[in-house]
């Protein structure tokens, strides 16, 4: 049995579907987050873990307990939310102590407590201060201290780092995966970031419209997406519609794609063929040697990113995306004539919806 | 040229400020002077000064009973006010946000009905023993009638702090009811809290025509006698009204001063937003 386990958890408000049927099973230690666009069920759902909001149908069991209607004071849950929610009246070191106080520590219990998660976000020395002295970052490392201190039995995550600068929230999420891993606390971590998602969970739940689209681990869901939603919602996807034909192939309008995917359609079969921007090569000649999907074009748009360069290539009127890495390479140009080619392997084939 | 525009307007500042305090505070010390002056009707100053009007007052047996009794009924009414009102407004805020428009009619509608036709309804639905013409019955009218001040001043405070969120952090601490309110709300929202206090202490400390039309002279509270007064004595009177502003400001300094600590607090709610 899973550490926590949500079965067929539904939720309606006025009449409108926020969460259907939702069946999730978490192990103890795991950091699992929730993904999707706003209004996608991912908060709801992690209110309902909370207590917050109750499901119309289904349970929610945590370490074989059915929580689904336990009052939320009483779950030993610790929840971090987006607006940080430190009592303003209250300086850094009450403001840990206030749910220890609650659960009628001893007083050197409590200090020994303090100080050891105020240890584990690096900010010991604000603890005389008032929630308004500290920085935006520093106010929400000392909420998680804040919900660790209980020792809660499973933490939530409500989009910690939606109102942080780019930079605070990139040192943050490791900060918030190193204390995870360190204490081995069951997690889960509510983001609509991809790149966060990706980058700090054991598990990623994609979720669409109150419905999981793909439950796996972020290297699953960004190579192997099992929906036309999670490939184009993870990452950038060039799409091209078409029919499965004979010799793997698949053909669309003027082109055949050639990949080794369709073994599972049946001949005539409508499908999308998917193909990431990096898996894309991109060649100022023609390659030598016999080469998968070779197509020539012009070079439309270059935008440089850092650490890659993305190339909008014109085909014969269709647009190719492709990601390259400029250093080491001839400069690139506005209407250069360039031949592209992806590998077979790296297509992903799914029904036309 | 720059300077000298500024240095205008400057003086256009100062013009209407001085105005505006000359305006506020010169009924007031007139007020202060007639209560001490022997005769004050042919001359600009008074001809002489005395305390002899004070004197009298203290000594009519009414004068200390009719204080206590407008002390009692302030308090009475800032009590009340909390206890119904503070946990009302909260509960509105967290859980029935489509109820506060008609909250906010509702408050409105003291200040539309004049305090005779309040008294008078109130007397005529409440006509039985034991509350008719009880200060108990006065008590809830007051209430009633400074409503909006407590209502206004928590409410607004309440908007300018995110109680949903905090009361949601304080819950998943571990917190009931009692200690979300006690430790987590109403710290934060006791500068609303007591400005509606002091406005609610004050107004029903001078209220007249609430306690006159319901309770008359079973009740006699600090303004009846004031009222008699003008009747017989002018200075007498005045000497009254100072007594009763003084006790007014008396009382907000001492709230303030023992809440010095919230007001620390809210200080530090207000830099944080």
């Amino acid at each position: 049995m899973a550490y926590l386990e949500l079965n067929d958890v539904s939720k309606k408000f006025n009449n409108i579907v926020a969460v259907n049927q939702f069946n999730l099973h978490i192990e103890k230690g795991q950091l699992v987050s929730f993904l999707g666009p706003s209004g996608c069920g991912k908060t709801t759902t992690l209110r309902m873990i909370a207590g917050f909001e109750t499901p119309d149908a289904g349970t929610i069991l945590l370490d074989g307990e059915d929580i689904s209607k336990t009052a939320p004071n009483k779950r030993g849950i610790g929840m971090v939310f987006q607006a940080y929610a430190l009592f303003p009246n209250m300086t850094i070191r009450e403001n840990i102590m206030f749910g220890l106080k609650m659960q009628h520590k001893s007083k050197e219990e409590m200090a020994e407590r303090t100080d050891n998660v105020l240890e584990l976000v690096r900010l010991k020395d604000t603890a005389k201060r008032y929630p308004h002295q500290l920085s935006g970052g520093q106010q929400q490392r000392i909420a998680l201290a804040r919900a660790l201190a209980i020792q809660p039995r499973v933490l939530l995550l409500d989009e910690p780092l939606s109102a942080l600068d780019a930079e605070v929230r990139v040192v943050l999420r490791g900060e918030i995966r190193r204390i995870q891993s360190s204490l081995g606390i069951t997690t889960v971590y509510v983001t609509h970031d991809q790149e966060e998602a990706l980058s700090i969970s054991d598990r990623v739940v994609v979720m669409n419209g109150g419905l999981i689209e793909q439950v796996g681990t972020p290297q699953e869901i960004y190579r192997k997406p099992d929906t036309r939603f999670v490939a184009t919602f993870i990452g950038t996807a060039n799409e091209f519609h078409g029919a499965v034909a004979e010799n793997q192939t698949v053909n669309c309008e003027q082109i055949n794609i050639s990949t080794s995917r369709v073994a599972d359609y049946t001949i005539g079969k409508k499908v999308v063929v998917l193909v990431r921007p990096e898996n894309i090569e991109v060649f100022d000649e023609r390659p030598v040697g016999s080469l998968n999907n070779l197509f020539e074009g012009e070079i439309d748009t270059i935008t440089f990113h850092g650490a890659i360069t993305r190339l909008g290539i014109n085909s014969g009127g269709r647009m190719f995306t492709a990601d390259v890495n400029i250093t080491g390479r001839n400069a690139l140009t506005h209407h250069q004539h360039v031949w592209l080619s992806f590998n077979s392997d790296y297509c992903q084939v799914m029904p036309e919806a | 040229m720059n300077t000298s525009k500024k240095q205008r307007a400057a003086s256009w500042q100062v013009i209407i400020v001085v105005l505006f305090v000359v305006y506020m505070i010169l009924p007031i010390i007139a007020t202060y002077i007639f209560s001490i002056a022997t005769r004050w009707d042919r001359t600009i100053l008074p001809e002489g000064y005395t305390f002899e009007g004070y004197r009298e007052a203290i000594k009519n047996p009414y004068f200390f009973i009719t204080l206590k009794n407008s002390l009692v009924l302030s308090v009475a009414s800032v009590l009340v006010s909390l206890i119904v009102i503070v946990p009302t407004v909260y509960w509105v805020h967290m859980r029935l946000p489509g109820a506060k428009p008609l909250l906010d009619l509702l408050m409105i509608l003291p200040f539309g009905i004049p305090g005779v036709v309040l008294a008078l309804a109130l007397v005529q639905v409440y006509n039985f023993a034991p509350i008719n013409r009880s200060p108990i019955l006065l008590t809830a009218a007051t209430v009633v009638f400074t409503m909006p001040f407590m209502y206004r001043s928590v409410s607004n405070n309440l908007e300018a702090v995110d109680i949903p969120t905090l009361t949601e952090a304080a819950q998943s601490l571990g917190a009931n009811l009692f200690n979300i309110l006690t430790r987590v709300i109403i710290p934060n929202i006791f500068p609303g809290i007591l400005s509606g206090s002091l406005l609610v202490f004050a107004t029903v400390f001078a209220e007249f025509t609430l306690a006159r039309l319901i309770v008359g002279a079973g009740f006699k509270t600090f303004p009846m006698l004031l009222v008699e007064y003008t009747r017989k004595d002018g200075t007498i009177a005045a000497g009254l009204s100072v007594i009763s502003f003084s006790i007014a400001w008396i009382v907000s300094m001492l709230i303030l001063w023992v809440s010095n600590k919230g007001i620390k607090s809210s200080k530090d709610v207000i830099n944080a937003r």
